[in-house]
């Protein structure tokens, strides 16, 4: 699915990402953890194009294409979709126009037909229910004046509307009460199949009390310096990051 | 600053035999304020970042009978529908075209005058109010009686055409009694090839009173626009004012309202969209006289290219004026780096319960909001369609009825997609 190779990237002259490595087979779900400032959202928003990050080395290869050459657009298009940490709001766009334009703007790229505003609406009612949102919420200007919980919630359903084939969830647990956490949880794990890779970056352990990952990273500094599994996570809860930069700083 | 350019035309006008004498006293009366006065320079406090010298230097010519259309015009491309419209033509008339809804009353300028007992509204004697009184040509008044509902909103074209320099001073008088309601709009439009319309407005609301008042100023990027607009309310009465300008090479909008009463109500709502080198400068003065009086200014404009605009907002709330609450909200949007706008909103304050807000903000498109569009699988230049769409629908979404609000949409959207191509 997708397979980054020794990643540097910059953001105002300051290396941020310094060598990271990772593949993503369809149907994993990898979970990168770290503290804050470890790099975690920049990985994030390099995947999804964000231009103010530059890449100074390394490569990514998502489904055989060269992801860097891609414009953010294009990427949304190829079906990489990345839920944002902190989803902005924009006055006056109503929620339910922009889903259909990105609807249809992914359509179009893949020489379908637009889909019409009757289907479209059915098809939303369906994907609403699916994380608990009545229909008042598609009428509203996107995420404006939404609760953390709601800008979220909108997030997932974004993400099951436009059915990318890679999701990165950039903190989407991060403020959540627990009824909205196993909403999203419950989202996600629907959403899962053989064919979707997902990237779960988190601050927290919480979150996988719900759902299963492969796989565990340690992001810190910019490297992923330690690869698990659950029990991985497990650990890091119940013992911090220190004893993982100790053994970082032994092993250089 | 000399008006001796419109003091010929003014001799004109006098001896127009076709406008009542009645009113000379006060043509001449107010002609000779003006004279005083002058026309405003950059030195005026509220007008120090609008030149009105293409004005005040201009030739503009009254409009004569032979500036009115020798057959009856086509209006098909102003049509619209769930309106009463009447039709004025360079100042003139048409009574051909025009209709009026049940529970209106159309009144000439001199009944009105009669019917007040000869007292004739002026402003506050700014210079084109003044201008305005000296050379009213057209107009209407009208007058909705006491507990009347008007469902159909009545509509006063205005279509400016030709290629003579000329000027029109229209003068309208809205009065709406108690308990009653009106939607009035006023529409300008036209292809004149120089044009000066002076317009003064004088709305008058009494208790209980609801007028949804939508202005569109839409005419030719040849045409220079004063808007002069006076609002007085009594108690419990609402007004509702939604314009959009995006004609006209200057434009200029007086708005001044007075909430005399207590619970009176003012909605002003305005955007702006500029290009080339238009000037737009919307003016507002609202007044809270009266304690538990409401009021909200929203202005929104959009610049492209070397456009130019200025948001002057002011709320005065007089020494007995408690409890009042108000508003002031300016957004602006630059989409070309030589575009400039000047926002000054201004509160005053002499009472000590209110509730007052204001704020400003000039930006340009927020480029976090654009990359989470394309994100999404939009481009970049669909993004900025849609994002620039919204910032204006913050004020096209509030105008009343289906039919006038998706007819300015549709509009709006189009020239704007034009612009943004």
């Amino acid at each position: 699915m997708i397979k980054i190779e020794n990643l540097y990237v910059s953001v105002e002259e300051k290396e941020i990402l310094k060598g990271i490595s990772l593949e993503v087979k369809p149907g994993e779900l990898h979970v990168i953890m770290g503290r804050n400032g470890s790099g975690k959202s920049t990985l994030a928003n390099v995947l999804a194009g964000k231009d103010k990050y530059k890449v100074t080395n390394g490569s990514i290869k998502f489904n055989g294409e060269n992801l860097l050459d891609m414009l953010p657009e294009n990427r949304a298009r190829a079906g990489l979709f990345l839920s944002f940490q902190y989803p902005v709001a924009i006055p006056g766009v109503n929620n339910m126009y922009f889903l259909k334009a990105a609807v249809n703007a992914v359509r179009k790229s893949r020489g379908e037909e637009e889909i019409d505003a009757v289907d479209f609406l059915s098809m939303i009612r369906e994907k609403l229910k699916m994380v608990d949102l009545d229909e008042s919420f598609i009428h509203r200007p996107v995420n404006d004046g939404f609760s953390g919980g709601e800008k979220k919630r909108n997030e997932i359903l974004q993400m099951i509307t436009l059915e990318p084939k890679l999701s990165i969830l950039d903190e989407t647990d991060s403020g959540l009460d627990i009824d909205a956490l196993k909403i999203v949880a419950k989202g996600v794990n629907d959403f899962r199949s053989p064919d979707r890779s997902f990237i779960l970056i988190t601050h927290y352990q919480r979150i996988l009390n719900y759902m299963k990952p492969d796989f565990v990273h340690i992001l810190m500094n910019g490297k992923i310096v330690k690869s698990g599994t659950m029990e991985l996570a497990k650990e890091v809860e119940k013992k911090g990051y220190s004893w993982i930069e100790e053994e970082v700083a032994e092993a250089a | 600053m000399s008006i001796s350019n419109y003091k010929a035309e003014f001799e004109k006008m006098l001896n127009r035999d076709y406008f009542s004498k009645s009113l000379h006293l006060y043509r001449k009366e107010a002609f000779a304020q003006l004279e005083k006065t002058g026309f405003p320079t950059r030195k005026w406090e509220d007008w120090r970042f609008t030149n009105v010298s293409i004005i005040s230097d201009g030739e503009y010519k009254i409009s004569e009978i032979s500036d009115a259309p020798q057959t009856t015009p086509n209006i098909d491309s102003y049509q619209m529908e769930g309106v009463d419209t009447v039709v004025i033509y360079n100042g003139h008339y048409q009574k051909e075209l025009s209709s009026v809804p049940d529970g209106v009353a159309l009144l000439s300028g001199l009944e009105h005058f009669e019917r007040k007992n000869g007292k004739f509204d002026t402003a506050n004697n700014s210079p084109f109010d003044l201008l305005n009184t000296a050379f009213t040509d057209s107009g209407m008044c009208i007058v909705v009686e006491k507990d009347t509902q008007v469902e159909i909103p009545i509509r006063i074209l205005f279509i400016s055409n030709g290629v003579r320099s000329i000027m029109v001073n229209p003068r309208i008088y809205i009065d709406v009694a108690e308990s009653s309601s009106l939607t009035f709009m006023e529409h300008h439009v036209g292809d004149a090839e120089s044009f000066f319309q002076n317009e003064s407005v004088f709305i008058s609301l009494e208790n209980n009173a609801q007028l949804n008042h939508i202005r569109i100023q839409s005419n030719s990027e040849f045409t220079q626009n004063m808007a002069n607009i006076n609002v007085n309310q009594d108690a419990d009465s609402q007004y509702h004012f939604w314009q959009l300008v995006d004609g006209g090479k200057l434009g200029r909008s007086n708005i001044c309202v007075q909430l005399n009463g207590e619970n009176a109500q003012c909605y002003i709502n305005i955007l702006a969209l500029s290009k080339n080198n238009q000037h737009i400068d919307n003016n507002i003065i609202v007044n809270h006289n009266s304690p538990q009086t409401h009021s909200s200014q929203f202005v929104k404009s959009i610049l492209f290219d070397t456009s130019t605009g200025v948001f002057n907002g002011r709320t005065v709330v007089h020494k007995n004026a408690q409890k009042i609450t108000a508003h002031q909200t300016n957004k602006n949007l630059l989409l070309s780096k030589k575009a400039k706008m000047n926002s000054n909103p201004q509160l005053e304050i002499y009472a000590d319960d209110v509730k007052c807000s204001h704020g400003s903000t000039t930006g340009k498109i927020d480029e976090d909001a654009l990359f989470y569009l394309q994100s999404r699988g939009i481009n970049k230049q669909d993004a900025m369609e849609l994002m620039v769409i919204g910032f204006a629908n913050e004020v096209l979404d509030k105008i009343p009825h289906p039919e006038i609000k998706k007819a300015i949409h549709t509009e709006f959207t189009v020239k704007l997609n034009r612009l943004m191509a």
